[in-house]
């Protein structure tokens, strides 16, 4: 019986202590940023509440469909680079460096649209020193926007290695890392967008 | 939850031999250890300078300070202006928290201790403890910039509390420059933490449970934790602090330069001290740590529930982000709100006591020696009870209404914090610079130090409490200008000249530091004759710390034991060293093993 | 009760002691500081003699004792001296700090409805006290409202209740002699009130850091007997009026009070 279950359930090659190690080393990074966003978006929201009316009446409205196309763009992406995790520890070498690459150009997508939202808005007036509407805006999306960027150097340095054939089950601590922070950026994404555009 | 690790896990590197890797961007937790060291004795007495400035003001407001004067205030006529003052006081709290003792606490000594008290052979990333002080030195670059700023250097307080913080009350590149320096150092601090905690976690030696630790880890590693959780929050009101600031964002301006409404600056003081209350454990949790080891080490016999101890550290860590309303109480919160902030202050007391009870229990009955390390380590007992106890009236709603933003306030966190920290760092450099250096300071310079900074630690403070029950506020250039705080003139003289005095007696220490490093003994392997690890390697340790990773068998206070007296001769047993001798046949050494 | 103060710090007035107390109630505070006092030094003596003892009778000629300190009885002591020190000494500040918060420095409902009571706005800037007062009206800003900088008058005996705010950045309302500080803050308006006992003229300071003048941001309280105040009012309103200036925006900081008094 529990040789049928165990037949069913798919082979995982045994994770290296020092893989573990760094994972639990990414796990506090990414507490340690959590506990900064989750500050950041009590701001906002202590900034919301008590304002009289958000967004204020005489501000250029924000766009709910090209930020949305965004959010879509960084949802896939995520799914791309989760996909070549799972390629990679399942051994389908091949498909590895596709779904990387799909992610890497899906995240540039995603910045190329948000550096559209932000230069539309300029142009229509809005300004960071325009009150705490466009405060929490720019500040919340443009330091987003940092760390998108710094994943994305992460994802093209995933693309060097995966080109030269790195990835495989016992070896692909650095993909799993960057796993990791890149879903991270995309969650807070998907935070930000139904906060300060849907809500 | 794996503890075992075992030598493939942690192979051994050779040296490096090129200069600059060994010794510049080393990743050697023992050289980095060392380089945190160096900048933060530096930062050390910076800071200090700048207390003397604060102190000279005081006793002699408005006059000429010589010799800084004719040198740093040439444009003032060598006295301190108003203006001035503001960015030393301000300069002075901000380096002696960020760039003092964090990176001599935290940084040094949590870099040299963990690893090698746990076994291990090295942090569990090399690379990113290297990266961590070079971005502290990033830092330290900002701040030499703030000295530089046209407009002066930061002035709005250590707290910096906006608007004042912000552009419509400081203006000027200065305050921007420490407003970056703090985020970039905060950066710093987390990947510490990060290395910190991870390796507690997963590189100790094996047979060292959690609850074989000594105290100086638990100490550095709740620490870590609470630096891992709390200085990001930190980091996020600088980084929005700098936003309205650099980019005219509004998220702390209110008032007349409020745009559609503004910002809220009450928030950013939530901000700030939902890391800021946990700050002060993060600089006091070490010191805690340490005292616990060296009390035990030197009155010889093994720490007193060092269960209580441990969870007592433990509770104070997780209740330390929910007490932080109490630097609050005066800005118009609802009293309900207070209530419930002072509650959870006052009990945050209780493992304090616990921790205070261990350790003057440690001591009764033991065989003390005094020696430096000991001598400070019983010094960090007594200021932190002084000032821990004056914390009462001000965690409590009603009198703190009397004591808020008085020398009284400045008195309690200089005692707890600043004394209670320098005593702390003080214990750990005597006791570890055998280990870190091969050689021995010399003992009597180190109990005159010890005497001359204890005699005048008290002074200064509690001169400080004294002004500040008389009603002396803070940071006022000239307290006299008010008619109830004239007669205070002579009380704040003769604390300042303790001050002076006690800045002076420093120099016997760094006499004793420089000429024992070049010049002192030779230090044995063990010269304190103490179980943790660290002290059954050379002095100082190989590159790799341990030829092979030892196994732990018991606790780090057993001394006194009869039964290690009977077999080995001594009152002290290693951590690793095996007590009863193996049955031909069998594996494991015998009972002692179950020991603490 | 003179004797407390004796046994824990120099009488207040007098020496290093705390500021005269002018007021009907700062005497919770100071005798609630005094009381605590008392079992902090008690406390610390204990702590220091302990530790004495052991340096000179547990030395180095001692034989160490090997305790571990973790027996059921030794636990229970701990924890029973923690618990004992908690209750008694931290539970007496907690009780009587939401005692004297509820019935007094909070009570602004009862302050408020005492006839004759005094309302008074302070607009804190960099660096002085704007102070305003209704005037006969009872209404702030209108004609007759008084208005001075750096000085409050304020009538004995009756509660003075005041409005504090900021247009610039912190500022701390702080009359040590009647024990009261309240926080101006910027886009908030804060409450705080006192009852003076004694006449004479007091220091007000700043008890926020506020800039390079922030010691220098004194003003002074005087304390007039009622009659005296009123006669003195009734003036200062007058001369208000007939200097009243519509086109001087400036001068016309003031906020309605009802809106703000939160009752």
């Amino acid at each position: 019986m529990t040789a049928g279950v165990a037949s069913i359930l798919r082979y995982r090659a045994p994770r290296s202590r020092s893989d573990a190690t760094a994972w639990l080393g990414m796990i506090l990074f990414l507490g340690s940023w959590t506990m900064l966003f989750a500050a950041l978006f009590a701001a906002y929201g202590v900034l919301r509440l008590r304002s009289p009316q958000w967004p204020p009446p005489d501000v250029p409205r924000l766009p709910i469909l090209l930020p949305g196309a965004n959010t879509l763009a960084m949802v896939a992406s995520s799914v791309a680079l989760q996909r070549a995790l799972r390629f990679a520890r399942r051994g389908r070498l091949p498909a590895v460096l596709p779904a990387i690459s799909a992610a890497f150009v899906l995240g540039w997508i995603f910045l190329a649209g948000q550096v559209a939202l932000w230069f539309n808005l300029w142009r229509a007036g809005l300004r960071p020193d325009g009150g705490p509407f466009p405060s929490v805006f720019y500040g919340l999306t443009v330091f987003h926007g940092l760390h998108v960027l710094v994943g994305l150097f992460g994802l093209g340095w995933l693309v060097t290695r995966a080109a030269k054939a790195s990835f495989g089950p016992t070896r692909h601590v650095g993909l799993r890392l960057w796993c990791g922070y890149w879903h991270f950026v995309g969650v807070i994404w998907v935070l930000l967008y139904f906060t300060l555009f849907v809500l | 939850m794996h503890t075992i690790e075992s030598e493939d896990l942690q192979p051994i590197h050779p040296e490096p031999t090129s200069f600059w890797l060994k010794y510049v961007f080393s990743r050697d937790h023992k050289v980095i250890a060392k380089q945190f060291l160096w900048a933060g004795l530096l930062f050390l007495f910076v800071g200090g300078t700048l207390a003397m400035m604060i102190r000279w003001q005081w006793a002699f407001p408005g006059k000429p300070v010589p010799v800084l004067g004719s040198v740093l205030l040439r444009d003032q006529g060598g006295a301190i202006g108003p203006a001035t003052y503001m960015t030393v006081f301000t300069m002075h709290g901000l380096i002696m928290i960020f760039f003092a003792i964090t990176p001599i606490l935290i940084g040094a000594f949590g870099n040299y201790c963990i690893p090698l008290m746990i076994g291990a052979r090295d942090m569990a990333f090399p690379t990113l403890n290297l990266l961590s002080f070079w971005t502290f030195v990033i830092s330290l670059v900002l701040v030499i910039c703030s000295f530089f700023g046209q407009l002066g250097a930061a002035g709005a307080g250590w707290t910096t509390y906006p608007p004042l913080s912000t552009n419509i009350g400081t203006p000027g590149s200065g305050q921007t420059f420490m407003v970056a320096a703090i985020f970039v150092t905060g950066v710093s601090t987390i990947m510490g933490g990060i290395n910190y905690v991870t390796t507690v976690i997963r590189h100790r030696a094996p047979g060292m449970t959690y609850m074989r630790m000594p105290l100086t880890v638990w100490g550095l590693w709740l620490t870590a934790v609470l630096n891992v959780l709390f200085v990001p929050v930190l980091g996020s009101a600088a980084l929005l602090l700098f936003l309205d600031r650099v980019f005219g964002t509004q998220f702390f301006i209110a008032g007349a330069a409020a745009v559609r409404g503004g910002g809220d600056p009450i928030l950013f003081q939530h901000l700030f001290w939902i890391f800021g209350h946990p700050e002060v454990y993060i600089l006091i949790l070490p010191a805690w740590g340490i005292v616990g080891d060296i009390l035990s080490f030197f009155s010889r016999k093994p720490a007193n529930w060092y269960r209580g101890s441990v969870y007592a550290m433990c509770v104070v860590t997780i209740l330390s982000a929910v007490v932080y309303g109490h630097h609050m109480f005066m800005t118009g919160m609802n009293p309900l709100l207070g209530q419930g902030f002072m509650l959870l202050t006052l009990i945050i007391s209780v493992p304090a006591e616990i921790l205070f009870l261990n350790w003057l229990r440690t001591m009764w009955q033991g065989s003390i020696r005094l020696h430096p390390p000991m001598l400070f380590a019983i010094g960090m007992v007594f200021v932190f009870g002084l000032g821990g106890l004056t914390g009462l009236y001000l965690g409590a709603t009603a009198t703190d209404i009397y004591l808020h933003d008085t020398m009284f306030v400045v008195g309690h966190f200089h005692l707890t914090m600043a004394a209670a920290s320098f005593m702390g760092s003080l214990a750990a450099i005597y006791f570890w610079f055998p280990k870190m250096f091969g050689r021995r300071m010399s003992e009597p310079l180190g109990k005159i130090h010890f005497w001359w900074s204890a005699v005048f630690i008290t002074l200064v403070f509690t001169g400080q409490l004294i002004s500040g029950y008389a009603g002396q506020n803070r940071r006022l250039y000239n307290p006299y200008e008010y008619t109830f705080l004239k007669h205070l003139l002579p009380l704040n003289r003769w604390t300042s000249y303790s001050a002076f005095i006690l800045m002076a007696g420093q120099l016997v220490f760094v006499w004793n530091f420089i000429h024992s490093l070049v010049a002192g003994a030779r230090a044995e392997m063990n010269p304190w004759q103490v179980g943790t690890l660290e002290w059954s390697i050379a002095s100082p340790p190989p590159h790799h710390n341990y030829d092979v990773i030892p196994t732990v068998l018991r606790g780090p206070h057993e001394l006194a034991d009869p039964l290690v007296r009977e077999k080995l001769g001594r009152d002290w047993i290693g951590q690793d060293e095996p007590l009863l001798e193996q049955t031909p046949g069998t594996s494991a050494p015998a009972a002692a093993a179950g020991r603490g | 009760m003179r004797l407390l103060p004796l046994l824990t710090a120099p009488l207040e007035g007098h020496g290093w002691g705390m500021p005269h107390d002018a007021s009907l109630d700062g005497w919770r505070i100071d005798d609630l500081i005094n009381e605590t006092s008392l079992f902090v030094i008690l406390l610390f003596v204990i702590m220091v003699a302990w530790m004495l003892w052991a340096c000179f009778r547990h030395g180095e000629r001692h034989q160490a004792r090997f305790d571990h300190g973790s027996s059921p009885g030794s636990i229970a002591v701990a924890l029973g001296i923690a618990g004992a020190i908690f209750f008694v000494v931290d539970g007496h500040l907690f009780i009587n700090s939401v005692l004297v918060w509820k019935h007094v420095f909070g009570n602004f409902a009862w302050a408020e409805t005492q006839p004759g009571a005094v309302r008074i706005e302070i607009n804190a800037h960099q660096w002085v006290w704007a102070v305003r007062y209704s005037g006969p009206d009872g209404k702030f800003g209108t004609r007759d409202d008084i208005i001075t900088l750096n000085d409050v008058t304020v009538p004995q005996g009756v509660p003075v209740i005041f409005q504090v705010a900021s247009t610039d950045v912190l500022h701390g309302f702080n009359i040590p002699n009647m024990r009261v500080k309240m926080d101006a803050v910027p886009g908030m308006i804060n409450r705080v009130w006192f009852v003076a006992k004694e006449t004479g003229q007091f220091d007000i300071g700043c008890a926020q850091h506020c800039g390079a003048n922030h010691y220098k941001m004194r003003g002074v309280l005087t304390v007039l007997p009622r009659e005296e105040w009123e006669r003195w009012a009734a003036v200062a309103s007058a001369n208000s009026a007939v200097a009243y200036d519509p086109e001087d925006n400036d001068a016309h900081w003031a906020w309605d009070w009802e809106k703000h008094a939160r009752l």
